[in-house]
């Protein structure tokens, strides 16, 4: 009980964090600290491994290309770059609407029971991978793959 | 852990929410990024949590399969961020606007 | 024969008017189209010859469809073909002889015209001897109808024939419009008879009383115009504007026959509605009388002559609205051959002295024997004098409108008949007699292409009155179109003769203080200043209003979705911001609709 609402207060308040900093480079590192902190939900609810993934992929991997994307953009005149909120009371507004739409099919919806059932089982998910979830696995792959393609051609230098 | 799933899945939400807020809010291109990986970030919570209170691993799968997709969608967007930078200077995104009607 | 000879009939003519048509090479040299289109009238000529001497059809109706025009469940509506019965028949010889006798006529007279403009004029003659044999073959009232428009449509070319002088072109105008009014007319009448048969048959099953009379006086509408009773006769007078040759073939003895044909054709609907044809006698009786009175004042040959028709016209509308169907039929054959005749006479006149002016003609019996005796022959016969043919087929109108109980009318023609005599005479006298006036010094006959069909009409003219018998046998099945002396004939001869003394007397320079009254008032043309009041305060305002609703109303209706579509497309452009964020906020919003409409689904 006190471990979800720890988290759920942690993941709240990283998020707004995330949304209204000024300085970029702070919002990134909100955002990878708001990862971390879904790592610790996933592990509550019995995903071990995806907690490990969460970590290693997103705070790590993603966060820090973040961060070398931030460097290698920088604005002319700025050192470190700053966002500035437009049109916050739109987004509010959105968001809040977002939030009640949600909440209201989420209450009015038949949700599985109360209680906590699942064990975590790294090896299961695995195996499930390749076998039932196979295709998806390999078209997975393939998007990576296609990802990784497209980012190089993207970015690469045009000038001979 | 006695709570159920319907706490989960309002966190969830909220947390979705906030990552709507800045996507309408930001200019910079790496903040719409970023607000669009806190939401995903709430799908695969959601996702897992379901996963969870079901009892089976499903939920689980999907969301690694959503970690994946994010990731790739995160490379080839901050490959774009980079080459709009080389063309305009800025990375705010409004200067982009070759295609103006 | 391959071809059936009624397909020949229209067809050679119709070949004619094609290879005039479409051969400019040809049609430039103007003799050469003459000759190819005189050819196409002489095939169908002969060919409508055949087909009444070979009593083709005669006994039994030889009904051919060629075509189903407008085929429907059960009967259909109208058909293409030709339908050659004894009502027909004659009138195919009659309009054939007279066309080919034009035809050649205007290879003199219109010798000196430049060969292109002779080669059009050539090619709408073709054109008309089609329209004309098709409306007279017609088996059915919509087939007529296009004949009837389309041979309205020849006299509008052919009247136009020299259109670089203004009052010409006015002239074809006015024919093609009042004949236009008319056939309004005639088109309602057509439309109800449709409405009320389902079809445009010449002999419909029955209607009732009041459909019939409607239709028939809607029809006879029609051959107003194109017969030119009173009111609708102001564009005949004018339509001398055309070639001499023009006037005798369409404004004398067929094309203005046509009403008075159509009613002998739709004899069956006509035969029944008795007031209809009370109110045709009428207006027969009258046109008979006013016209001749018009006539007696004209000094222009040519409009004499057309006021003339005018007042035969009547004479054969007098008679059908008598009941006399023979005694109409009769007349206007024998009017066809004696007042082309007159016409062709008069076209040698004016050939030869210049003008059209009778006080500046006389003397010319010396230096014109030959037209002297033809036109001389063509006025008694028009006075009504026997043995020529005028004589017999009058003779057969008065008895009709007498048996037909119709005295105000006769009383009418009876007058007619003096007055014509008079101006038949006072022609002649005035023409032939007397000193030189003309400005030309030496007049001079005319040439044989011109006294060739004159005289083959002026041959006509003598005998077809002898044929009244067979006529009537042809038309009726009865010989009462038979000769035999009556009362009312003896009176017309009497009165006749009496005019011409009068026409002599006038002629010699006699004059009656009255006539030059009426000569003015005639002169002053009040209908003519009628019509032209309606034309321009009604019509062609009409028109214009007309006009601003089409140019603002429809057309701007069809501006205004242009423009529309223009500036929503500018509003819609607006839109494309081009910003990332616009668009991304679009995303969302669009998201935000999916999801609230989800949430409050469940």
């Amino acid at each position: 009980m006190i471990a979800f609402f720890v988290t759920a207060a942690a993941l709240l308040v990283t998020a707004v964090m995330v949304v209204t900093s000024k300085d970029l480079v702070r919002a990134v590192l909100w955002l990878g600290l708001s990862l971390v902190v879904t790592a610790g939900a996933y592990a509550q609810l019995a995903a071990d491994m995806l907690a490990a993934i969460q970590i290693m992929l997103y705070a790590g991997g993603v966060v820090t290309l973040m961060l070398f994307a931030v460097m290698l953009t920088p604005r002319p005149d700025d050192e470190r770059p700053t966002v500035a909120l437009v049109n916050p009371e739109r987004g509010f507004a959105a968001a809040l609407l977002m939030f009640f739409a949600l909440a209201m099919a989420l209450l009015q919806a038949e949700l599985p029971g109360g209680t906590a059932v699942a064990v975590s089982d790294s090896q299961e998910v695995g195996r499930l991978f390749l076998t039932d979830h196979l295709l998806a696995f390999e078209a997975l792959s393939v998007l990576l793959l296609a990802a990784m393609i497209a980012a190089i051609v993207i970015a690469r230098r045009r000038d001979a | 852990m006695a709570l159920g799933v319907l706490p989960w899945l309002l966190l969830s939400a909220a947390l979705f929410s906030t990552g709507l807020f800045g996507l309408l809010t930001r200019k910079h291109a790496i903040g719409l990024l970023i607000s669009v990986e806190l939401m995903a970030n709430a799908v695969n919570l959601n996702l897992v949590a379901f996963g969870y209170f079901r009892g089976d691993l499903m939920g689980q799968v999907l969301a690694l399969f959503g970690i994946a997709l994010t990731v790739a969608e995160v490379v080839v967007g901050l490959a774009l961020v980079i080459q709009l930078h080389r063309h305009n200077r800025s990375i705010d995104v409004d200067s982009a606007r070759e295609l103006a009607g | 024969m391959m071809l059936p000879l009624p397909a020949l009939v229209l067809l050679a003519p119709l070949v004619a008017f094609a290879v005039v048509a479409l051969y400019p090479s040809l049609r430039r040299r103007g003799p050469a189209a003459g000759l190819a289109v005189v050819t196409g009238s002489s095939v169908s000529l002969l060919a409508g010859v055949l087909m009444l001497v070979g009593q083709q059809g005669l006994d039994r109706p030889v009904a051919h469809q060629v075509w189903r025009w407008m085929p429907s469940a059960g009967q259909d509506l109208a058909q293409v073909g030709w339908l050659v019965d004894s009502t027909s028949a004659p009138m195919v010889v009659v309009v054939g002889l007279v066309a080919l006798c034009v035809q050649i006529y205007s290879f003199g007279y219109l010798h000196d015209e430049p060969g292109p403009a002779l080669g059009r004029y050539y090619a709408w003659h073709a054109l008309f001897v089609v329209a004309m044999q098709t409306l007279v073959m017609a088996p059915n009232l919509m087939q007529a109808f296009i004949g009837w428009e389309l041979v309205g449509l020849c006299s509008y070319l052919l009247i136009g024939y020299w259109w670089k002088e203004a009052y010409v072109g006015k002239a074809a105008v006015k024919a093609f419009w009042v004949n236009k009014v008319a056939d309004g007319g005639l088109l309602l009448g057509l439309i109800v008879l449709g409405g009320a048969t389902g079809s445009f048959e010449w002999d419909p099953t029955k209607l009732d009383p009041a459909l019939l009379t409607a239709v028939t006086l809607l029809l006879f509408v029609g051959v107003m115009g194109k017969s030119a009773q009173v009111p609708l006769h102001v564009w005949l007078p004018d339509a001398m504007a055309g070639p001499t040759p023009v006037s005798a073939l369409l404004h004398a003895a067929t094309m203005v026959a046509a009403g008075v044909f159509l009613v002998v054709r739709a004899w069956p609907l006509f035969e029944g509605a008795e007031t209809t044809l009370t109110i045709m006698c009428w207006f027969g009786g009258v046109t008979a009388f006013a016209a001749a009175c018009f006539a007696l004042v004209e000094d222009d040959v040519k409009k004499m002559l057309a006021f003339s028709t005018c007042s035969q016209l009547g004479y054969m509308v007098a008679a059908l609205g008598s009941g006399a169907l023979v005694a109409g039929y009769f007349h206007l054959t024998t009017h066809a051959m004696f007042k082309a005749l007159l016409f062709l006479g008069a076209g040698s006149l004016i050939h030869a002295v210049g003008t059209n002016a009778m006080s500046e003609m006389g003397g010319l019996r010396k230096q014109m024997p030959g037209t002297f005796v033809l036109f001389t022959i063509g006025c008694l016969a028009l006075a009504g004098i026997p043995p020529l043919a005028g004589f017999f087929s009058k003779d057969l109108v008065l008895e009709g409108l007498l048996h037909g109980g119709q005295f105000g009318p006769l009383a009418l023609c009876l007058v007619g008949v003096v007055l014509t005599a008079v101006y038949s005479g006072r022609a002649v006298v005035k023409i032939f007699f007397g000193e030189l006036r003309s400005p030309d010094a030496h007049p001079h006959e005319s040439p044989p292409s011109m006294m060739g069909p004159m005289l083959l009409l002026g041959a006509a003219t003598i005998i077809v009155g002898f044929l009244g018998a067979q006529f009537s046998g042809l038309v009726n099945g009865t010989p009462d179109g038979a000769f035999h002396v009556a009362p009312v004939g003896v009176a017309g001869l009497v009165l006749a003769l009496v005019g011409l003394a009068i026409g002599k007397w006038l002629a010699d320079g006699g004059s009656v203080a009255q006539l030059e009254g009426l000569g003015e008032y005639i002169f002053s043309s009040p209908l003519d200043r009628f019509y032209e009041t309606v034309w321009r305060r009604v019509l062609l305002v009409g028109a214009a209003w007309l006009a601003w609703v089409d140019r603002y109303v429809v057309d701007g209706l069809m501006n205004l979705v242009g423009w529309g579509s223009m500036v929503a497309a500018e509003r819609a452009r607006k839109l494309q911001t081009g910003l990332v964020t616009d668009y991304v906020a679009a995303v969302v919003v669009g998201v935000l609709v999916v999801a609230l409409y989800t949430a409050s689904g469940i």
